[in-house]
């Protein structure tokens, strides 16, 4: 081996060592300067996705329009196809009247956010939002929508923070099942399918009548995450030997969420 | 030399975010697609042995930067997978003089390797979240997050090399053969 090898290599080696003794405290900075780098390319990179998608929507439009030239010939189609666009920006009106509501109705101090990036990662579910310390958004701080927990922000740069969802298995919540006096541990599983996620609520008693459809929320112990806030609604109840195990379909769609809000207080 | 190596971790720094905005493969279990190995494996075949633990380091931290959602609480420490993604480029570091002195099927098959290697940081990144989480469990869907992206890879692994081949002809870099000193 040459010297300029065995060089690099004991470089290599004192620098590996370097990171991986860096107190934690210290990595999240790193992390989070990372962060404020990259954003930029994912504040850009979400509304480019977001102007292709405009382009082919108004491709589609235009496909539309041929289509519907062809039909005008008959009245029928003509209404059949303003309907499904009155539709359409119904939906788009009640979505955004719901979150208006919530934001409204909310004890909660709520700041809205948009989903900028969505982690693809095999073992890790989080995503990134385009708010950051420069909006008072902060470590530990619950993140939702008015649909129900979304997780929590694990990381804070000045324009950007990462959210660890509720269907990480990393990420326990505290909750309790409506109509039961139970309370458990709730967090996700590995092996679930981003798609469809399954999450797990542990440490429930064996006794416990917890039946599917029940609704489950957080608790609010432990300071995290307020009390009330709908997490999602039991699938499925087992016995194990020391425990019963309730598996739990999330209240919030995951994969397709793009508005949320941060909770930054209690008004 | 410098000039491909720079361009190299450009390319796995832009390789590392645009995956994070391709959806997974569903009929794969959801496998993703991953696009950074290939390059630091073809780094790792073409560059001289401190290039390619400069690549690894790079590609290692990048990677841990922008997937692992660091907390005070986490169990996976940024910078491990540097030491996992090390273990795969010197396998194909050890290639290099068959790549260089191959022909075309040769380095098909070297790219083929490449994608073999590719679902090993996935395994270690498995290995080691379940023994801190003292859960070890398995079933299908595991088995498809880690060895789903190495099945893609067979079909990705080829293209990256090809593109990676005309741009080193592009910048004019000849990749050499690290000698021992002569006695």
């Amino acid at each position: 081996m040459r010297g300029t090898s065995i060089a690099a290599l004991i470089t290599f080696v004192v620098l590996v060592v370097f990171v991986l003794i860096l107190p934690s405290g210290c990595k999240q900075q790193w992390q989070a300067a990372f962060l404020n780098t990259v954003s930029p390319i994912f504040h850009a990179t979400s509304a480019l996705t977001q102007g292709i998608g405009g382009v082919s929507g108004g491709f589609k439009k235009l496909d539309e329009l041929e289509k519907e030239n062809r039909e005008l010939r008959t009245e029928n189609a003509e209404l059949r196809t303003s309907n499904s666009l009155l539709k359409n920006l119904q939906s788009e009106v009640n979505r955004l009247n719901r979150a208006l509501g919530y934001r409204e109705r909310s004890p909660f101090n709520l700041l809205p956010a948009h989903v900028i990036s969505r982690e693809n990662a095999a073992w890790w579910n989080s995503c990134t939002i385009d708010r950051g310390s420069a909006d008072g958004v902060a470590i530990d701080m619950a993140v939702v929508t008015e649909a129900g927990l979304v997780g929590k922000i694990v990381n804070v740069s000045k324009n950007a923070a990462i959210v660890l969802l509720v269907s990480d298995e990393g990420l326990k919540v505290s909750v309790s099942i409506e109509g039961t006096q139970e309370q458990g541990i709730i967090s996700g599983t590995r092996a679930s399918s981003n798609y469809v996620p399954d999450l797990r609520i542990g440490f429930i008693s064996k006794t416990a009548d917890v039946k599917p459809g029940m609704k489950v929320f957080t608790s609010g112990t432990g300071g995290v995450f307020p009390s009330g806030v709908l997490v999602g609604t039991v699938k499925g109840f087992a016995i194990k030997e020391l425990e019963g195990v309730a598996t739990v379909e999330p209240a919030v769609d995951l994969t397709r969420v793009e508005d949320v809000f941060v909770i930054t207080g209690t008004r | 030399m410098i000039r491909f190596s720079l361009l190299l971790a450009l390319l796995v720094f832009l390789a590392s975010i645009v995956q994070r905005y391709i959806p997974p493969i569903i009929w794969l279990k959801e496998s993703a697609i991953l696009l950074a190995p290939a390059l630091l494996f073809y780094g790792c075949l073409t560059l001289p042995f401190p290039a390619v633990l400069g690549l690894t380091f790079f590609t290692g931290l990048t990677n841990d930067l922008l997937t692992v959602p660091f907390a005070q609480e986490s169990n996976y420490s940024i910078g491990t997978s540097i030491v996992l993604l090390l273990i795969p480029a010197l396998i194909m570091h050890g290639f290099s003089s068959t790549f260089l002195r191959g022909r075309w099927g040769t380095n098909l098959l070297l790219a083929e390797l490449a994608a073999v290697l590719t679902p090993f940081l996935l395994l270690g990144q498995y290995a080691i979240i379940s023994f801190e989480r003292r859960a070890f469990f398995y079933n299908d869907v595991i088995m498809w997050r880690i060895l789903g992206p190495g099945v893609i890879a067979i079909v990705i692994s080829p293209c990256v090399f090809l593109v990676l081949a005309y741009l080193s002809d592009l910048l004019r870099y000849e990749p050499q053969l690290d000698r021992p000193r002569q006695g």
